[in-house]
């Protein structure tokens, strides 16, 4: 071979040879396998393989209500303390304004309240005492509400028995869920739309009036029941123990009652809930959950082992489901589901083989293409073509990117374009045998002269795709993906594989003209 | 060696620039047809832009006029449509909020679940996160187009940079309009191929302004009209050939590659025509606007 130096073709020969091993464990497709070298293999995506993908956003305003309405306990307790009488609470979005009957008092109150709470912005103006959520407090609320609900939400995905789930926070208050393989996405948003709050309270059966008038008086809440709305309960406010105290909980089934869920507490709750049934025989106790009531029986005697059985009328899933939720503990805030895609596995499948077909019709009618029109020189590029799919697909698996509905449309756009760096070579070199005859330096010309083109030509497309990577999502992603790898090995395979192969066939057919 | 591009003239000799006007013309009534059905008529919005729900079902012993009945006495706005073939239906939905949309989807799916043989898909995308799509999207595209006009713009002259806005502009306009007309569905993956047109369309357009400036240095008295034509004519097979064989790729692609990958298959290949056309006969003849040597200016 003249003028080809040996460094040239080793290096050209170990990448495309690289190339092609390391896309074997992608292409023999072998679930399972323990061998190291074959788990280097492309994952498919969601939309490719079946499964659900979730946008759940934290709903944190309900936790900055939760926090004004305790500034209002507060202030009530306090000034009850000083026998100061509050005229009217003004509850706003950010802030909670106090009228007091007098103003000789407000600036104790104002200090007894800054002792309890420090990240608030307390302000005077006469009679009126403005309490607000500072950012910063705000921010602490937040983050740790995004903490626990990842938390909580993992909890649940693995009760759930999903494999392999992908949960991540995302910006600043939503959480990104991708589960593979989720045969029953609704089930999955059932577990997850519920905040599962269970709290433990003692009914008064005494003040009548005030369940009759709607109204609540301080330190007691009306509470509806789960299965009646019209069916209401005054409750103390405080709970006697709540689901935070929990150990275990699962679906039990019970002769008399049907389905129920049996609980056990810590020694803590155990304690609070002995000495709570203690007092208060003869009383009902409510158990809530997510501000409705699931059951309120009456305490007949005192529960004091720390364990016990809810009732209501569940079927066995909703059941296990609820003992799930127990298990896994109370989210922080609710979570509301903003963006779903859920693609069953069939439509996967459809997908993969669809976009296969795609792929290997565009590389035949391709290939055709380019013998019909050089000749040679156009079986020299396919096999240049060929390798670039193996170069593609080896690069997938080995930096374990995605490939998506939208990657594969970019491995078969990649296809028809990656032709490109080699026509403009051939173009040139066939202008170049206008100009002169020694085969080798029309080709060595040829490649010279288009050099510079395919790199500007590529780079646009290479700028694009970045771009499309930083902004895309999901699926999208996966296209900017195969479409930048497939640029950058195309030009690979022109400037340096065509350019090997080219040589190669030249010097050994021995041509003493050139003729494109 | 055998090849039938020895058939195509070695040295094509084609007036393009003294059709300028006609294109020029043409492209001018095109775009103002796409920008007013832009705003009349406007673009068929997926549920990615819109929101909404979909759901994609393959049934089994029944018809869509059976299943849009059973819906449609429980929902007002519930829309069905075939998908490729008559046992798979889309079925589409607009909801208010978050929460209701949820609750659509569980319902939907008991309303039909014996006339369904499998749930294939279902998406729902909330109104917070189509409109923060759709910014992203545009967002996307606008920084993709500045980026490559910066590259142009420091690869070659000013004057080239100003040249590839204007076809670049054309072309995203005209496709815009042509799916507009076609009513094709326009999702995430349409702003994704607009994007790769946008990056084809400008590497179609360098390969001719490389031409344009070697020229350029070549050919210090050929009058800029000629030298023009000549550049379009020297890159001309290879401008053929690239657009055919992505084009032969994207057919390829529309035809067998799957129901949902379609539109943008469809909006690409228009989009590949469009960036093939623009580049020879409007993004050349814009540079006509500029005088390149001192010695033009005396004409």
């Amino acid at each position: 071979m003249k003028n080809y130096p040996f460094w040239k073709s080793f290096t050209v020969v170990t990448l495309v040879l690289l190339g092609i091993i390391f896309a074997i464990p992608s292409i023999i497709y072998d679930e399972d396998s323990e061998n190291w070298f074959l788990k280097n293999k492309i994952n498919l995506g969601l939309d490719l393989q079946g499964g659900s993908y979730l946008l759940l956003e934290v709903q944190l305003d309900v936790l900055y209500k939760e926090e004004l309405d305790n500034f209002v306990d507060s202030v009530r307790l306090i000034s009850r303390d000083q026998a100061v009488k509050i005229e009217k609470i003004d509850i706003q979005e950010n802030e909670v304004v106090v009228f007091f009957g007098n103003k000789e008092k407000i600036k104790d109150i104002k200090n007894s309240f800054f002792q309890m709470y420090r990240g608030v912005t307390l302000q005077i103006n006469n009679n009126k005492l403005s309490i607000k959520l500072n950012d910063e407090y705000r921010k602490i609320i937040q983050d740790s509400a995004i903490k626990q609900s990842l938390e909580i939400v993992r909890k649940r995905i693995d009760e759930s028995g999903t494999k392999e789930p992908l949960i991540q926070r995302s910006g600043k208050k939503r959480i990104l869920l991708q589960l593979p393989g989720v045969k029953d996405p609704e089930r999955i948003k059932d577990l997850l739309g519920k905040t599962a709050k269970l709290t433990f309270h003692i009914v008064d059966n005494e003040n009548t009036s005030a369940l009759q008038n709607n109204l609540a008086p301080f330190g007691k809440i009306i509470v509806p029941d789960m299965y009646d709305e019209n069916t209401k309960y005054l409750l103390d406010k405080r709970a006697v123990v709540g689901g935070e105290n929990l150990v275990d909980a699962k679906g039990s089934f019970d002769q008399t009652e049907g389905h129920a869920v049996s609980f056990r507490f810590d020694t803590e709750g155990a304690q609070k809930f002995g000495k709570v049934t203690t007092n208060n025989i003869g009383k009902n106790l409510a158990v809530v959950l997510d501000g409705v009531v699931i059951t309120a029986p009456r305490i007949s005697s005192a529960i004091t082992g720390g364990s016990g059985i809810i009732t209501g009328n569940f079927n066995a899933q909703e059941a296990s489901d609820l003992a799930v939720l127990l298990r896994a503990g109370a989210l922080p805030a609710p979570l509301e589901i903003v963006e779903e895609r859920s693609v069953g596995a069939g439509l996967g499948a459809d997908s993969i083989a669809a976009g296969q077909i795609a792929a290997i019709i565009g590389m035949v009618l391709v290939c055709i293409f380019m013998i019909l029109i050089y000749g040679t020189f156009g079986a020299l590029a396919n096999v240049s073509l060929i390798v670039n799919l193996f170069i593609i697909i080896s690069l997938l698996g080995t930096i374990g990117a995605t490939l998506t509905l939208p990657g594969i449309a970019g491995i078969v756009l990649t296809i028809g374009m990656a032709v490109d760096a080699n026509v403009l070579i051939f173009e040139r070199i066939k202008e170049e045998s206008f100009k002169q005859t020694k085969v080798f330096q029309i080709v060595k010309n040829g490649f010279d002269r288009a050099m510079s083109t395919i790199l500007d030509a590529n780079i646009t497309t290479l700028i694009a795709a970045v771009l499309l990577f930083a902004f895309g999502s999901g699926p999208i992603r996966g296209f900017s993906i195969t479409l930048s790898l497939g640029v950058m090995a195309s030009m690979f395979t022109a400037l340096m594989l065509t350019n090997f192969l080219v040589y190669m066939y030249l010097s050994f057919a021995n041509k003493k003209e050139l003729k494109l | 060696m055998f090849g039938l591009n020895k058939i195509i003239p070695v040295e094509p000799n084609i007036n393009f620039l003294g059709l300028r006007r006609n294109f020029l013309i043409f492209s001018i009534l095109a775009i103002l047809i796409s920008i007013s059905l832009l705003s009349i008529k406007g673009l068929n919005l997926g549920i990615d832009f819109k929101g909404g729900t979909l759901i994609e079902v393959s049934t089994k012993n029944t018809s869509i006029g059976e299943l849009r009945e059973i819906l449609s006495s429980s929902y007002s706005d519930v829309s069905l449509q075939e998908f490729g073939n008559e046992n798979i239906i889309l079925i589409r939905l607009q909801n208010k909020s978050n929460q209701e949309s949820i609750e659509t989807v569980n319902s939907v799916k008991n309303l039909i679940q014996d006339k369904v043989l499998e749930f294939r898909r279902s998406e729902f995308v909330g109104p917070t996160i189509s409109s923060e799509l759709l910014f992203r999207g545009f967002q996307a595209v606008s920084f993709a187009l500045i980026a490559i006009l910066i590259y142009i713009w420091l690869r070659f002259e000013w004057q080239f940079g100003f040249g590839a806005v204007v076809a670049l502009t054309h072309d995203v306009l005209f496709t815009l309009g042509l799916l507009s007309i076609l009513n094709v569905e326009f999702s995430l993956a349409t702003i994704a191929a607009i994007l790769t047109i946008a990056g084809y369309s400008i590497n179609d357009t360098v390969v001719i302004f490389d031409r344009v400036r070697e020229n350029l240095r070549k050919y210090k008295k050929l009058e800029l009209v000629d030298l023009f034509n000549l550049s379009v004519n020297n890159t001309l097979s290879r401008t053929i050939m690239t657009s055919l064989t992505t084009l032969l790729a994207l057919v390829s692609l529309f035809i067998f590659g799957g129901e949902v990958i379609r539109p943008f298959a469809l909006t690409m290949i228009i989009g590949v025509i469009i960036g093939t056309y623009s580049s020879v006969f409007i993004a050349v003849p814009t540079l006509l606007i500029f005088k390149f040597r001192p010695q033009d200016e005396d004409d």
